[in-house]
């Protein structure tokens, strides 16, 4: 197939998705989330000013109008304003991207680096005992719960080693960076040890194909069939792998955010939950839809790119 | 390989050390005031500001027409933007107002050649409008809602048209000449002066609403001592001296007790006086007290609920705190702690004797000791010491202290309310914010109950779920607080009182014939002994009928650094940092210890 | 954060056919004894035991019964009297630890249970019917997980208005099926044309006797694996929930441990937060070597290597 066809075809495909992900959101939180105009109003709500809010707000308009409401935000990417906080809900993801990024985005670059050095390390050395103590620590990392690391991490390198800053964010390079080196190493902690574990897998597959057997008779270092035959083709899952992660950048990591005071789209989503902030929950949704399907799709047709024999369908 | 991973270790590990041994210095001769708040800010737009967080930013911007004596207590209104109180008529139904000459809007590009101009009467009437505004809908208007003659009629006439008409009069809210301004109540409503010291009412420039259009909450202009250019929503806001705030001085009067701990040093001196503030949006306790605790923020308020879990050696600072200057502050709060019964249920009805029962059982002065460090005043009733309504030296007869007597009347009472050693008793809910330490307090009731053989499931919610539940009534039990929101009475009776029941303030849904009659006379009437004694008698009954199994009225827990000066608790913070002062020599000297 | 990283199970990229058919009885043979000879998989196994044998054992009454009793004075440190210290009200951290274990184990296990008959079962209609049945299934597992975690969590818990043990095994169960959907799914379609399913086709059988007396069996191997690794993320999950406000309610678990730590570090009392994740991470590191184990004894691709 062509695979500008192909392209449309899947960025058409979102539609569905958008309008079926909106559609349940909209359902879970009419049903049964807060009265948004109570929480507005807080403790002096009365039952006249909350339906006059209601009323303001629009949430006394059919179901079905509501709906196309978000369907058609979906395609304007005009998403109105927090109800919450009055701010314009493009500006607040726009504030609130950038900071997320500044902080997953190196954790989540360096994290992949370390992880394929660490996996090619550990597959050159496969079934050794170096190769299981690495494999150990990498599980043993990713078995610690994220908030003790963060609670611990604060407490003792930044608080009494004074190594990092405790919490706080300056927006600008290279302002920002004293405040996320430590929600990076975090992150790393946290991300090292699966990503390790999911690349060794995938070199391991390549190790034991036939090409490099072939290519072992003939004779050839270890080190050369590992640098130019086992990564270069393990290359393509890997990238691939890669790709799909990073709309989960894009959204943030709520617990660094907050411990951190780092003024992310995370802490934003959990705010708009907890205020049934209608708007911005929907918002955060068709975002998050959207940067899923399209990464997605780059993934895959970076997997035909690089392995031909991968077809379109 | 590994060499190639060391190196990239090793490489990011230099890159942090070297950014943290060089973070910056600041500047010493700029005093710098550092806030933590634990909230995000919504915006800075007056009529929104219905929470704690957002309202105390509106006011380092804005002002209205009268503010709380920052030196006084029992707390006193004083003009700020009035150039005196108000004039008010015998009927006590018109309020006029003498509004200060020569105070200038801050600059601007919203005004012409970018320069600010004088505040006038019209500001007022115009921002007094904009919270009743049907189509901007604010979350002040509780506070005037049937109040200003004229002006309930003007908000629903305009709910229909297109656009809000400004211009149309309205018969309570006039400027009888540039600097006069007239208030006409519809009724008596002996709080009013209060709702004029409070930052919904402050005073807005039309211009600079118009210019700014939706993004007026990003763009706070007003009169006040301190200017932000531009709110951008991150979470560290910056606030600047404003050059060209009037002449304001720093009180030289105050109450003997600040007197006494040296508050008048500033006594006349210009304010504002520090130069620039900056606020730290901390979410997270945590890194709220690492920063505190290394010198990054002047003052710490601890949740009140917090004490225990916060300060390390207890009531007293440890020496080691104290060498580094911090000291600790605890002041009393306007404010009532209770578990709410939920009266629409048969259960606690008509059953006072339950209730009272459940009340005897609970043991007040072990909670205290658990959870405000034996500091809070165990509540006797609804109304917190320090305005008039409370009663000195009363004691509730159903109060439990944990005696054994009172456990052996509870466990009669409970007998007589048909419920031997509790049974027959369905096992009670108990709903409570999902805080660690409301849990803690919850698993308290819990286990206070189990004495009486009652049995408590303690249910944990995140806020506004928890808000729902008593709006829609699916509460048995519910622990909750109230903090003022003016100093009166009426603000914490109205709580019982019947017609305010849920989705009101009175969210227990208790209705008193007797409690109601006596609050509908009492919220007519002015400030005088007559009031107090129907204030009193409704303490009375409130404690008696045991609507609600009374908790403590807390204190307030303040850390602050040596470098702080001024520094006095107050329940109505908006305008505090005004009086805030840094000594910047001492700041230097304390911060080598941290 | 995690959640990035777990819900793209690597299995769910090999591409390659697999060319060998197993009889299932060698294949389980085959993998206990690989896994008995393997000292990692054994000691996990036995620790994984250990621990759901504490939380039996707990939930019976027999052991931490009186973990809210006050034995001590409020956040005494660690001493011989009580080995992980006490907690604000002086009840013993050590005891809570105990009796968190039954909360984390059941957690896992329903949880687990809930993702797996909810993934297996979609994962099977749509691999096996095709067409129509798939394009909805798979539509609807992909919006589902477009939607971002924490605003489904959050819903999840609202449903349900009570908040405790039952609305956690939801949020998590209801929300980590997706991954082994997938997989099942993949692996139906593999399975569905193999000759052994058209023979069972052959002497009349119908579609549900193929899809689950046929097909299902050999994909059992995935569902062990993944639930394995479910539990533990769950495990996990349950300190998130905790922190949302949206934990265990009456009873310690580790979540709330782990969550009421950050009140005291700033005091330096340790022991809770210390107690809380040393138990979590020594079992949830014995499942994933376990799963590790189970992948390579089970999984037909990697066996001999």
């Amino acid at each position: 197939m062509n695979i500008q066809v192909y392209v449309i075809r899947r960025l058409l495909y979102t539609i569905p998705i958008i309008l079926g992900a909106c559609g349940i959101i909209f359902i879970l939180f009419n049903l049964v989330s807060p009265d948004p105009t109570l929480i507005m109003l807080g403790k002096h709500a009365s039952a006249k000013q909350m339906a006059e809010l209601r009323e303001a707000l629009g949430l006394n308009r059919s179901y079905w109008l509501q709906y196309l409401d978000i369907v058609k935000s979906a395609f304007t990417f005009d998403f109105g304003r927090s109800w919450a906080t009055k701010q314009e809900i493009t500006s607040m993801i726009k504030q609130g991207a950038i900071p997320s990024l500044t902080l997953t985005f190196p954790g989540f670059f360096l994290s992949t680096v370390i992880s394929i050095c660490v996996s090619l390390f550990v597959s050159f050395y496969r079934g050794t005992f170096l190769d299981r103590g690495v494999v150990f620590i990498c599980v043993t990392m990713m078995s610690v719960s994220s908030l003790a690391y963060i609670l611990f991490g604060q407490w003792f390198f930044a608080y009494k080693l004074g190594w990092f800053e405790i919490s706080g964010y300056e927006s600008g390079f290279p302002d920002f960076v004293p405040y996320v080196l430590l929600p990076v190493l975090i992150w790393l902690m946290l991300t090292i040890g699966p990503d390790v574990r999911f690349y060794r897998t995938i070199m391991l597959d390549e190790i034991y194909q036939d090409y490099v057997r072939t290519a072992r008779s003939k004779g050839l270092n270890e080190k050369v069939i590992m640098f130019k035959h086992v990564l270069k083709n393990a290359m393509i899952p890997i990238i691939t792998y890669t790709v799909i992660q990073i709309p989960f950048l894009i959204l943030g990591a709520l617990l660094l955010e907050n411990f951190f005071g780092i003024p992310g789209l995370g802490g934003i989503t959990l705010n708009a939950v907890n205020s049934s902030d209608f708007p911005v929950i929907r918002a955060m949704t068709i975002l998050s839809a959207l940067a899923l399907i399209v990464f997605n799709l780059i993934s895959d047709v970076l997997y035909t790119v690089v392995d031909p024999r991968v077809r379109l369908k | 390989m590994k060499r190639r991973t060391f190196t990239l270790l090793s490489l990011l590990l230099a890159f942090a050390l070297s950014f943290s041994s060089c973070t910056k210095k600041q500047v010493t001769n700029e005093k710098v005031l550092n806030l933590a708040v634990s909230s995000k800010v919504k915006g800075l737009d007056p009529i929104y500001s219905n929470d704690l967080y957002s309202s105390s930013e509106v006011a380092r911007v804005y002002e209205g027409l009268l503010e709380y004596h920052y030196l006084k207590r029992p707390y006193t209104l004083k003009p700020n933007l009035a150039a005196a109180m108000p004039e008010v008529s015998k009927d006590g139904l018109t309020y006029t107002f003498k509004i200060l000459k020569g105070v200038m809007f801050q600059d601007d590009k919203a005004f012409p050649n970018g320069k600010g101009r004088e505040l006038t009467a019209e500001d007022f009437v115009y921002s007094i409008k904009r919270l009743a505004d049907p189509k901007l809908q604010g979350l002040g208007w509780w506070l005037l809602d049937g109040k200003i003659a004229g002006l309930d009629a003007w908000r629903k006439s305009n709910a229909a048209k297109d656009k809000v008409d400004y211009s149309e009069k309205v018969e309570g809210l006039q400027a009888l000449d540039r600097y006069t301004l007239q208030f006409k109540l519809a009724k008596a409503f002996p709080q009013f002066l209060y709702s004029l010291a409070m930052p919904f009412t402050y005073a807005t420039a039309k211009e600079v609403v118009d210019h700014y259009g939706a993004e007026f909450l990003n763009h706070p202009v007003g009169t006040g001592p301190f200017v932000l250019p531009e709110f951008n929503q991150s979470l560290k806001i910056v606030y600047t001296k404003n050059p060209t705030f009037r002449k304001k001085l720093y009180p030289s009067d105050a109450s003997e007790e600040f007197k006494a701990i040296g508050m008048l040093e500033d006594a006349g001196k210009p304010l504002p006086l520090v130069d620039k503030i900056i606020v730290n949006i901390i979410v997270e306790s945590q890194p709220r007290w690492l920063n505190f605790n290394k010198g990054k923020i002047d003052y710490m308020t601890i949740p009140k609920d917090n004490f225990d879990a916060a300060i390390p050696s207890g009531k007293n600072l440890s020496g080691d705190l104290k060498e580094k200057g911090i000291s600790l502050l605890i002041s009393p709060s306007l404010d009532v702690t209770y578990t709410a019964f939920n009266h629409d249920l048969d259960l606690f009805k008509g059953n006072t004797k339950l209730r009272q029962a459940m009340s005897l059982a609970y043991n007040v002065d072990k909670s205290n000791e658990l959870f405000y460090n034996n500091q809070a005043l165990p509540a006797q009733s609804a109304v917190p010491p320090g305005i008039a309504g409370h009663i000195v030296g009363y004691q509730n007869p159903y109060r439990g202290h944990g005696k054994a007597e009172e456990l052996a009347l509870a466990k009669k009472l409970l007998l007589e309310a048909g419920y031997p050693g509790g049974k027959g008793l369905p096992e009670i809910t108990y709903d409570c914010p999902s805080s660690t330490v409301s849990r803690q307090i919850g698993e308290y009731f819990k286990k206070q109950m189990a004495q009486i053989g009652i049995k408590i499931k303690v249910m944990t919610n995140p806020w506004p779920e928890l808000q729902k539940k008593i709006t829609k009534r699916q509460v048995m039990l519910y622990g909750i607080a109230w903090g003022a929101d003016y100093p009166d009475a009426e603000n914490f009776l109205q709580l019982l009182f019947g017609p305010n029941k849920a989705p009101g303030a009175n969210g227990s849904g208790y209705n008193n014939p007797e409690m109601n009659r006596l609050f509908t006379v009492a919220a007519l009437l002015q400030d005088t002994p007559e009031r107090t004694a129907l204030y009193e008698k409704m303490t009375r009954i409130a404690a008696e009928e045991v609507p609600w199994v009374f908790g403590v009225h807390r204190q307030s827990f303040v850390l602050s650094h040596g470098w702080l000066k001024n520094y006095v608790a107050t329940d109505f913070e908006a305008g505090q940092a005004t009086y805030l002062n840094v000594n910047t020599k001492k700041k230097t000297e304390l911060s080598e210890k941290l | 954060m995690s959640n990035a990283t777990t819900s793209n199970s690597p299995v769910a990229l090999n591409t390659e056919p697999n060319k060998t058919v197993h009889k299932s009885k060698s294949l389980w043979s085959h993998a206990f004894s690989t896994l008995s000879r393997d000292p990692w998989a054994l000691t996990s196994l036995i620790i994984v035991g250990i621990y759901a044998l504490t939380a039996l054992l707990s939930a019976l009454g027999f052991v931490a019964a009186d973990w809210a009793a006050e034995v001590g004075p409020s956040y005494a440190a660690p001493s011989l009297d009580h080995w992980f210290g006490l907690d604000i009200f002086g009840r013993s951290v050590l005891a809570k630890t105990i009796k968190g274990t039954e909360v984390a184990m059941s957690v896992g296990l329903v949880a687990g249970l809930i993702s797996m008959v909810i993934g297996v079962t979609l994962g099977a209609l749509a691999g096996y019917f095709g067409g129509k049945v798939d394009e909805v299934i798979v539509w609807f597992y992909t919006t589902f997980s477009s939607i971002p975690y924490i605003i489904l969590i959050v819903a999840i818990s609202f449903i349900r208005g009570e908040k405790g043990l039952m609305t956690v095994f939801l949020a998590l169960g209801l929300t980590g099926w997706v991954t082994l959907c997938r997989l099942i799914r993949a692996e139906v379609i593999r399975h569905k044309n193999r000759e052994y399913v058209h023979a069972a086709a052959a002497i009349g059988g119908g579609d549900f006797r193929k899809l689950f007396i046929h097909i299902l069996p050999n994909v059992m191997h995935i569902v062990i694996i993944n639930f394995s690794l479910q539990f533990q993320v769950a495990i996990k999950s349950e300190v998130i929930l905790s922190y949302l406000g949206l934990g265990v309610q009456g009873r310690p678990s580790w979540g709330t441990m782990i969550d009421d730590a950050k009140l005291e570090l700033a005091r330096e009392v340790w022991w809770q937060l210390g107690a809380a994740t040393l138990a979590m991470m020594i079992v949830v590191l014995a499942l994933n070597l376990l799963g590790d184990a189970l992948r390579d004894a089970l999984d037909p691709k990697l066996k001999g290597k």
